[in-house]
């Protein structure tokens, strides 16, 4: 097996009823509802190696989700073709389910009012992993996520990070070869999302695991995704390494500035084009190929104490791919 | 198989977990009996009194009946469907090497088993007490066909309600509605839990006796008062049976529909 993962030319179209607002809009869709359809995804391809480890980037609604829950067998793609572990997922066949998980940052499937053990308990017999393997596993996974304490608890009193390592630890007893995660450090605190990345790196590294992730944290993307796929109203609009994004999107590069005297400082903006200006910090943004002389140009002719050159920072890469992407 | 003991164990705690309701809501049922007990007691308080051909000690035997096998039968979390397709939680089960429908109607067993449980300790109590003319069915073959026909309206009343509850793949909004209009009205009505089905004209209840309904309480407690023998009680464990068969299909063939329609929202 080459591809852990084939999507071709994948749609799918949502049946949507549209409700106007208010008391008379709810009888007018009851009477005759106005159904709209909505198309999520509009034509994806792409494929994934055993092992590789990609970030899905997009604003909400771009498909990133859709795409998951289609690769995880959750939804019947309306045309195109789609294989996991060359299992088709819409047949959700035990050998293939035993073999993959997905993640929902907003999704628990922690039983409520029981301790986490409890389920963890439940998944050993739903996935008929063998003993041993078990509890070595959960050892590991407990160790790894610092959980120990927290196994007797009831779920109901687990604070949302300590939670989301539980879904995390229940989605991977079963040591799932293809791991999809859709938002995984959503609503974590700074140390929390920190943890989180470490262990989804080490998953990969450690296991080979295939590892499929959405993000809006960019922080998540630079850490963990050698390869981005990065999608936007059903299209897939890059898909390559995140250094490449950078060069193809950032035509520009950034130089930021320390100045010693405000003379002349007018006389700036012929070097480039001035995003800031707030004495004594300058900055400058210039095309990536004059950006050394345009450097050096500063050195000669202001009074510079300072200056450094940098590329422009992933969100603006990103914001402004979906840009280019919204005009074609 | 083994899988399915880990979530009829799991169910059985969880109902543990908030102890105060559990205690409340037996409580309630004892009142339950309580009224009912000596509202049907006033009724049939002169001696002799026979209203539709139930005597003192029958009717009083088809309602503590009607008890047990509602407890039985009429006991499913499988309302619950609904509210999982509604906001994708449906998606957490789809994910796993597991049944759905096996999922939920293990959950079911595990609480009737525990609702059994508790109603029969409750019975014995109230029944020492009370000592009511109850009327118990020695006949080997009627208590067979009772368990038999207990078993088929636990079936036929978890299809049904599944099948209700898959409404939501096309219409999210419906929530509790149809739950209303089918569970209270139509099955109360027609099951025979409000009154006894033969108190009808003959016409109604011929073609009240062709649905799926009366084979949830009305038939089983018919047969345990040993109403129904012979070709009449074959008969009716056959329409039973014909009835959880097509039920069956009809439910399988509307989750093929629905799940290609499901959205699994909610991320």
């Amino acid at each position: 097996m080459d591809r852990a993962i084939i999507v071709d030319n994948l749609v799918k179209n949502f049946e949507v009823t549209e409700k106007e607002p208010g008391l008379t809009g709810a009888i007018k869709s009851l009477v005759s509802p106005k159904k709209k359809e909505v198309h999520a995804l509009k034509g994806v391809s792409f494929t994934i190696q055993p092992g590789e480890l990609v970030g899905f980037i997009g604003p909400n609604g771009a498909g990133k989700t859709t795409t998951l829950k289609t690769l995880s067998g959750l939804l019947y793609p309306t045309s195109g073709f789609v294989e996991v572990l060359e299992f088709d997922p819409w047949e959700r066949k035990p050998e293939f389910l035993k073999q993959i998980s997905l993640v929902m940052g907003q999704k628990n499937q922690l039983w409520w009012d029981l301790p986490a053990i409890e389920t963890f308990e439940l998944n050993k017999a739903i996935y008929e992993i063998p003993t041993h393997f078990y509890q070595e596993n959960l050892k590991e996974l407990v160790e790894l996520l610092d959980l120990e304490k927290l196994l007797e608890t009831p779920v109901r009193k687990l604070s949302l990070g300590q939670r989301m390592r539980m879904e995390l630890t229940a989605a991977l007893l079963h040591k799932p070869k293809v791991l999809f995660l859709d938002e995984p450090t959503i609503g974590l605190d700074l140390i929390a999302q920190q943890k989180m990345r470490d262990f989804i790196y080490n998953y990969n590294s450690k296991y080979g695991a295939t590892i499929l992730l959405t993000s809006h944290n960019m922080d998540d993307l630079v850490d963990l995704a050698r390869r981005v796929i990065v999608i936007n109203e059903g299209h897939i609009l890059f898909d390559g390494a995140l250094e490449e994004l950078v060069t193809k999107y950032a035509k520009e590069k950034i130089i930021k500035a320390t100045l010693s005297k405000e003379d002349g400082i007018a006389d700036i903006e012929k070097i480039g084009k001035v995003k800031k200006l707030a004495f004594p910090q300058v900055i400058l943004s210039v095309p990536r190929a004059a950006c050394a002389v345009a450097a050096s140009e500063l050195l000669q002719n202001f009074p510079v104490d300072d200056l450094t050159i940098e590329e422009i920072p992933i969100e603006d890469v990103i914001r402004k791919a979906f840009k280019s992407g919204l005009k074609k | 198989m083994k899988k399915y003991w880990g979530i009829f164990r799991i169910s059985f705690q969880q109902e543990f977990a908030y102890r105060l309701n559990f205690i409340l809501w037996r409580v309630r049922n004892v009142f339950q009996i309580l009224l009912t007990y000596f509202l049907w007691s006033t009724v049939f308080a002169g001696p002799g009194t026979q209203i539709f051909g139930y005597d003192r000690a029958k009717i009083l035997t088809y309602i503590f009946g009607i008890m047990i096998v509602r407890a039985l039968v009429f006991s499913s979390r499988a309302m619950d469907v609904s509210r999982d397709i509604a906001q994708g939680d449906l998606s957490n089960y789809l994910l796993k090497p597991l049944s759905y429908l096996k999922y939920w109607f293990t959950r079911d067993v595990s609480s009737k088993v525990l609702n059994l449980i508790f109603a029969a300790v409750e019975f014995i109590v109230l029944f020492l007490i009370l000592k009511p003319p109850f009327f118990f069915q020695g006949n080997a073959v009627a208590l067979f066909a009772f368990t038999a026909s207990i078993i088929l309206a636990i079936m036929i009343y978890f299809f049904i309600l599944f099948l209700i509850s898959s409404i939501p793949f096309w219409t999210p909004e419906i929530g509790w509605g149809s739950h209303f209009l089918v569970t209270v009205v139509i099955i109360e009505a027609l099951s025979g839990a409000l009154f006894p089905i033969n108190i009808l004209p003959q016409g109604l209840q011929s073609l009240i006796m062709a649905t799926p309904f009366p084979y949830l309480i009305y038939f089983p407690v018919e047969v345990y008062l040993g109403n129904i023998h012979g070709s009449a009680l074959m008969g009716g464990l056959m329409v039973a049976l014909a009835w959880t068969g097509v039920l069956w299909f009809g439910l399988n063939f509307i989750w093929q529909k629905g799940l290609k329609v499901y959205q699994a929202i909610g991320r």
